[in-house]
């Protein structure tokens, strides 16, 4: 048996490994058995262990599967902790993965981290949070890919069928920026202890940009980020679930100075998001519209005035502040949640 | 495709019907699980568009299909 | 080379398709509408196909709840317990 020489052995290495076909198209670290057992060591966890099926497949993602990917993915071992949570994440019965793979829609999975495990692996919520530059971000959300593909055999275009897909199938990470924020995290909001370090899942379309510059008050600000919202999907979807709207730290003080919090933000724009019925008609500014199963409720839909929400809840609107301390810009990050489809999950994070 | 491959597994000749884009990927899926022998039935892609009178012509079309993926 | 470890995982295992019969005569046919848009349509002709044409016993409607996730075991299980054959129909 040669010694462990990180791969430097083979010449080849990154080729050898596209050769394959266990790669996203960029090159991987190459997994030897030296890199994946730090791995597995920094789980505390035995390499066997299983943390999950992975849909479509159903694959086997044991600890050493999951090491590995990272390992090919670029992670540091100190970032598996986090991995480990994050697969368990996705392969939850309420985050659809099998839909999420192998769809013609475009979700890929955001994570999204809160608590310490923030500062301890240095990942970015600040500015810049949705792009390059930092390792935890990079390679978390790129691990966390690489299983799907390699363990749940979503293959893009042979299983996987999105039709456009988006960039944050390479990877989809960010912190929220607690610091920043005038309100409770996104984790505490769902129940979890301040100082606890957790994941959050959302199969998730690329991230929008709401730019303001002007408003000046929580209701002004809110109406515009309400107007973006209201086309997501298509301008006449309705009765959607969950959604994230990552507000900068400039849009959060401004509506926290207004006294607002997030259910009263919540409370504004499930209320501002509903259109009469006779609006969503089929063939009226676009052919699509509401389904036969909800027209088939109204006797008359081409003039009916009952309000349809967007959303199918105020709680379905989740909301987290991230990005740098500058800028009156925010985003929403549709959510691929239609009734019976996919929803957020959290899973805590543990300390080896 | 999960559920076709249970229900031969279990004895039940099933035919799966799919649009002709995802013949592919369903028997990519089928051959994942071990089901090399799995074969659909395929209809013209789209489907969506379709009035309800242009997807009954596409069951007219499939039918001898179908009734030939359930029989010996 | 070898040295690198395996990251994906084989779930493939020997299956063999179920025994037909000669034709569906006397035989219990379950269409299984996947719940996407115009999979109805394309099964309620299908059901009018078979009355007239292959001399079937019953057709049973099932529906799951979902085109994006396989069927509920329990749903698989009632189906299981009562067909000879299943139409599932219409993914696009």
């Amino acid at each position: 048996m040669p010694a462990d020489r990180g791969g430097l052995a083979d010449p080849d290495a990154i080729e050898t490994l596209f050769a394959r076909g266990v790669t996203d198209g960029l090159p991987v670290v190459p997994p030897t058995r030296e890199r994946v057992r730090r791995a597995i060591e920094a789980t505390g966890r035995d390499g066997s262990e299983l943390i999950a099926l992975v849909p479509p497949n159903y694959g086997r993602a044991t600890v050493e599967k999951i090491a590995i990917n990272a390992v090919m993915a670029g992670c540091r071992a100190a970032y598996l902790p986090a991995v480990v949570a994050a697969v368990a994440a996705v392969c939850d019965d309420a985050f659809d993965l099998h839909g999420v793979s192998a769809t013609t829609n475009a979700p890929a999975p955001l994570l999204v981290l809160n608590g310490p495990v923030r500062g301890a692996l240095d990942v970015n919520c600040g500015a810049g949070v949705f792009g390059p530059g930092w390792r935890a971000n990079a390679t978390i959300g790129r691990a966390v890919r690489l299983v799907c593909v390699n363990v749940g055999g979503a293959v893009p275009g042979v299983v996987s069928m999105s039709t456009l897909a988006h960039p944050g199938r390479y990877t989809y990470c960010i912190g929220e920026h607690e610091e920043a924020s005038p309100w409770d995290s996104l984790a505490v909001e769902h129940g979890f202890a301040p100082g606890r370090s957790t994941v959050a899942a959302l199969a998730a379309d690329a991230p929008l940009g709401v730019y303001d510059h002007a408003s000046r008050t929580a209701p002004d600000l809110l109406a515009t980020i309400a107007a973006s919202l209201a086309v997501i999907v298509n301008h006449k979807m309705t009765h959607w679930g969950d959604t994230l709207l990552v507000l900068s730290p400039e849009h959060a003080a401004t509506i926290a100075g207004d006294g607002w919090g997030k259910p009263e933000i919540r409370r504004f724009l499930h209320e501002r998001l509903q259109r009469p019925v006779r609006e969503l008609v089929p063939g009226r500014d676009g052919g699509e519209g509401l389904p036969e199963h909800v027209l088939r409720k109204f006797a008359d839909p081409g003039r009916d005035a009952t309000p349809i929400p967007k959303f199918r809840a105020p709680e379905h609107l989740k909301i987290v502040v991230a990005g740098g301390r500058a800028g009156r810009f925010s985003a929403i990050v549709p959510g691929w949640s239609f009734a019976h489809g996919s929803s957020l999950v959290f899973r805590a994070i543990d300390a080896p | 495709m999960h559920d076709g491959v249970f229900f031969e597994d279990h004895g039940i000749p099933t035919a799966t019907v799919v649009s002709s884009e995802f013949v592919g990927a369903a028997a990519a899926q089928a051959r994942a699980l071990g089901a090399d022998d799995y074969r659909t039935v395929a209809v013209a892609h789209p489907i969506q568009p379709l009035t309800r009178e242009e997807v009954r012509v596409l069951a007219d079309e499939a039918y001898g299909e179908i009734l030939a993926r359930l029989t010996a | 080379m070898s040295d690198y470890l395996d990251p994906t995982d084989s779930v493939a295992v020997p299956r063999t398709t179920a025994r037909r019969a000669a034709s569906l005569e006397g035989k219990v046919v379950t269409l299984l509408d996947i719940s996407k848009a115009k999979g109805d349509h394309l099964l309620d002709r299908l059901e009018e196909l078979l009355r007239e044409r292959a001399g079937v016993r019953a057709i049973v409607r099932k529906r799951k709840p979902t085109f994006a996730r396989p069927a509920p075991e329990p749903l698989r299980q009632e189906i299981l317990a009562s067909t000879d054959v299943v139409v599932e129909a219409l993914a696009d």
